[in-house]
């Protein structure tokens, strides 16, 4: 057997323990090659998708990277703790310190080139499914399966070289201990007053203020706050678990009319024991969960952001023109025909917009007629209204403008044709998309807008007019083909920064729509693939922690079971045990993201009118059910080894 | 009255190489007895401990323990019958390490789901004949190996079990140690007429006990009664393993003087 050999035995007789890590760093190195094959796809150089949507990639791919890096030190910290005895006996038996520095880096490595192998394979594997599910977000026409060198080695030389820091680092962790002392073995001294009831206090205190500065936030705060909460909530999470719960725990054995009562003198200590040994590692899995449930949560909220934009944006397709421009006809006449290709009923109300300066404002404001606003008022379902010559009303630029506007009252004169009107009051609906106009939008009795005949000081008659044409379409999402042609001539221009220049204008609300959607659940969807790759990390840090205590375990079952614990009782135990391990990182995790939910709350109703309680109770919701299953499935194989013994 | 009755008992284990551990072995231990069974490595003690104990059964034969036959019980009558009428003491004590001295004792009674008024009161009760009042608070990785198997006795003392079984309990301490233990033992016997079944390599412990019982690959092979002097009886110990024929370091090498 060579030295080799040796090492690969290790891990291989070894793989139940290594079995955690090592899925964990392959689910990594496998989430991470599908986002790498998307970003190297030959597709996007004709920008498929958006800036935002690759840079929330590109991040994703950071965030794994450094993510699987800490839990990689971690468990290997863990893990050589836990072989202490083994190395003890290795050193015992002659082996130089620089050969047992030798076998980890063998071993570690073994366990690295193997994950980042198959994590390629499953992840080239399940290439052309996760493309499917792009493509479909996207709405694309295809996104075909390719290869090419470039993702391959992006991700081989990024987890090589992540695995080699980890090897190279964790021999760190065998700490300068005498033989006798490595032989002793992996046992941490319980010392019940290992908690200070300070602190154990503190810890609540701290996660009190935390959640209660959470709920009655306001604006003004709010951002202040974001600075300040996290750090305390995190070092609240961290004395919660160091003390506080040895603190509760210490409690009940205070108290034997509760502890001495059946197999809850075993349960409590044992959950005890449990807890504190493993104190650091659930304050980690509550940080990781958090994390995972708000960065999810928080993209979950942007995509139902979507909803409001209908709101936003009443209407099907807007097209203005310049009056020289010789292409109007022909591009109405382009997009009725390819609505009706579509099979899109929609009505079409043609605007001329007048330019004149207001005496009492000096600036320019925008005409409408009464007559075109009743008509896109009747397409929209919206009230009509009834204007006497002399007499305007504002037409709103925004949702805030409908009750800023409201009340107000203002004489002034159109001044270039001489024109007296009152504008009083402001239509009460959003019939533009805000801003598609200017801010100073009025609509005017018929007969005095036929008195506004005089261009703007100083400006020819073309600078002073416009054609608007607003289409209303009932069935708006499914606008998304029309118009393409306008649309990439406008997003030429744009490039190039020459928008003035262009005869026209048009925008189809329907198609950005469709754009923002998918960015929106293509973030989503990277962001639900990091946070499963998260939880599955967390779930493995306590499916290895049971692991390496699973002996001692085994034999005290055993020994129980002799003084006559019925299977039933053991079951009980085993429960009592395993719910707090799960349960509680992962309840004060949900806590923590409750609350923080309810802060983000007060941004979001300030940006957008949008309540996401019901997608964050989705998300809430979807994450329990994993954790159940997880729970299950873990139980099961615990009970299962602990049974054979 | 028996207590134990152990009717021609065979143990095979299967596998890829059969093996069979007891060979049809008959003997009674009587209520109140005190009974050391020894026996060279392999000669199947641990097995015979298993089966009297009920977490293993026989290939063939019949064991009854205080009128009852572990193999017609259920598993959960079982555990049930472990838990009331037998006491186990261990050679590495495997006392819980998370637990005190005193909650260790009361472990059988908490199970049984006893009041804790009455676990008290006999926790103090065990707790001044074990002299073990001091250490009460203690935890198992504190307190010497002495005071570990005491505590170990207690827990199996607590619930006035009708049979203790004793696996090597003098085999991790020193000679000091194991003679309390042994005395103990035979003052529980003695005082409570409790009947205690010892299995052991150590013939001094032996010596303690009414009656030896010898096994040799799985049969039976010879017993011996007590006298009144413990030295001639430790003798005669030493005799018949001589004659056994078990292996050097199965002797050991202290005789009393």
């Amino acid at each position: 057997m060579t030295f080799r050999q040796f090492a690969y035995r290790n891990v291989i007789r070894n793989r139940r323990i290594y079995a955690a890590f090592f899925m964990a760093s392959m689910f990594s190195v496998m989430v991470f090659f599908m986002y790498s094959m998307l970003l190297f796809h030959p597709q996007m150089d004709e920008g498929f998708f958006g800036d935002f949507a690759a840079t929330g990639m590109i991040v994703a791919e950071v965030i794994l990277y450094i993510f699987t890096l800490f839990f990689l030190f971690y468990s290997m910290s863990a893990f050589l703790q836990a072989r202490s005895k083994e190395f003890g006996l290795l050193l015992l038996l002659g082996m130089e310190k620089k050969q047992l520095n030798r076998l980890v880096f063998l071993e570690t490595m073994l366990i690295g080139a193997f994950s980042v192998a198959t994590g390629i394979l499953f992840g080239y594997a399940f290439s052309k499914f996760f493309f499917m599910i792009v493509r479909e977000m996207l709405q694309l026409q295809n996104l075909p399966l390719y290869l090419s060198i470039k993702p391959f080695a992006l991700t081989i030389g990024a987890f090589v070289s992540l695995f080699v820091i980890i090897a190279m680092t964790s021999v760190v962790f065998i700490r300068e201990q005498r033989i006798v002392e490595l032989m002793r073995g992996y046992f941490t001294s319980d010392d019940r007053q290992s908690y200070s009831t300070f602190k154990a206090i503190l810890g609540i205190v701290l996660l009190v203020v935390a959640y209660a500065a959470a709920t009655f936030t306001s604006t003004r705060v709010v951002f202040t706050l974001s600075i300040f909460l996290p750090p305390i909530a995190a070092l609240g999470t961290y004395f919660f678990f160091t003390h506080t719960v040895l603190f509760f725990h210490h409690q009940v054995q205070k108290r034997k009319s509760l502890y001495w009562n059946r197999y809850r003198l075993i349960a409590v200590s044992e959950g005890a024991v449990k807890l504190r040994e493993n104190a650091r590692m659930y304050f980690i899995v509550t940080i990781v969960s958090t994390v995972a449930f708000l960065s999810v949560g928080t993209l979950t909220s942007l995509s139902s952001y979507t909803g409001q934009y209908r709101d936003l944006n009443p209407l099907g397709l807007i097209y203005s023109s310049e009056l020289d421009n010789p292409l109007e006809r022909q591009h109405i006449r382009l997009l009725t025909s390819e609505l009706e290709e579509e099979g899109l009923s929609y009505s079409m109300v043609p605007f001329q917009i007048k330019k004149q300066t207001s005496s009492y404002t000096q600036f320019e404001v925008e005409i409408l007629r009464e007559a075109d606003v009743n008509s896109l008022a009747v397409a929209q379902g919206h009230p009509l209204i009834n204007l006497d010559p002399g007499e305007a009303m504002f037409i709103p630029y925004s949702e805030n403008a409908l009750s800023i506007l409201e009340n107000s009252s203002i004489q002034t004169v159109l001044e270039e044709s001489n024109v007296p009107i009152t504008v009083k009051g402001v239509y009460p609906r959003m019939l533009f998309p805000s801003m598609i106009l200017g801010a100073n939008v009025v609509v005017v009795s018929d007969q005095d807008y036929a008195l506004i005949v005089a261009p703007l000081q100083g400006k020819s008659m073309n600078d002073s007019r416009f054609n608007f044409y607003a289409f209303h379409i009932p069935e708006w999402e499914r606008t998304k083909s029309v118009g393409l042609d306008l649309d990439s001539q406008m997003t030429e221009s744009i490039y190039q920064n020459q928008l003035n220049d262009l005869p026209f204008f048009f925008e189809n609300p329907g198609l950005n729509y469709s754009i923002i959607r998918a960015t929106f659940s293509l973030l989503l969807f990277t962001g639900l693939m990091v946070a499963a790759v998260l939880l599955l990390a967390a779930g493995s840090f306590i499916y290895f922690k049971l692991y390496t205590g699973l002996e001692r375990d085994k034999k005290q079952f055993a020994v129980l079971k002799r003084m006559g614990l019925t299977d039933q009782e053991m079951i009980n135990i085993v429960n009592r045990q395993l719910i707090p391990q799960f349960f509680l990182p992962w309840g004060i995790a949900m806590l923590h993201s409750a609350f923080s939910f309810l802060s983000l709350q007060v941004i979001w109703s300030d940006l957008a009118d949008v309540s996401i309680l019901f997608e964050m109770a989705l998300v809430l919701v979807a994450f329990t059910f994993i954790q159940v299953v997880y729970y299950f499935l873990i139980r099961w194989r615990y009970i299962a080894h602990v049974k054979a013994s | 009255m028996p207590i134990l009755k152990m009717e021609d008992v065979t143990k095979v284990y299967e596998g890829k190489v059969t093996h069979r551990a007891l060979n049809q072995l008959s003997f009674e231990v009587n209520k109140g007895e005190f009974v050391a069974v020894m026996g060279p490595s392999g000669s199947g003690k641990t097995t015979l401990l298993n089966i009297i104990s009920t977490i293993d059964t026989a290939t063939s034969g019949y064991v009854t323990i205080d009128g009852m036959r572990p193999e017609e019980m259920t598993k959960n009558e079982l555990a049930l019958f472990r838990r009331r009428q037998l006491g186990f003491v261990f050679q590495d004590f495997n006392l819980m390490q998370m637990l005190t001295v005193e909650e260790n004792m009361v472990l059988p009674l908490t199970l049984d789901g006893h009041s804790v008024a009455e676990m008290q009161k006999r926790l103090t009760d065990i707790s001044s004949k074990l002299d073990l009042q001091n250490i009460l608070n203690k935890r198992p990785n504190e307190i010497s190996g002495g005071q570990a198997q005491r505590t170990a006795i207690g827990r199996a003392l607590i619930h006035q079990p009708a049979f203790i079984l004793a696996d090597e309990p003098t085999g991790n301490l020193d000679s000091k140690a194991s003679r309390d233990v042994m005395e103990l033992l035979m003052k529980v016997n003695r005082e409570q007429d409790t009947t205690i079944l010892v299995v052991t390599h150590d013939p001094i412990a032996a010596s303690y006990c009414d009656r030896v019982v010898f096994i040799k690959d799985g049969e039976f092979f010879n017993e011996i009664y007590s006298d009144e002097r413990r030295q001639t009886f430790f003798q005669r110990i030493l005799n018949v393993l001589s004659l056994l024929g078990g292996n050097v370091h199965d002797l050991s090498t202290i005789r009393l003087s």
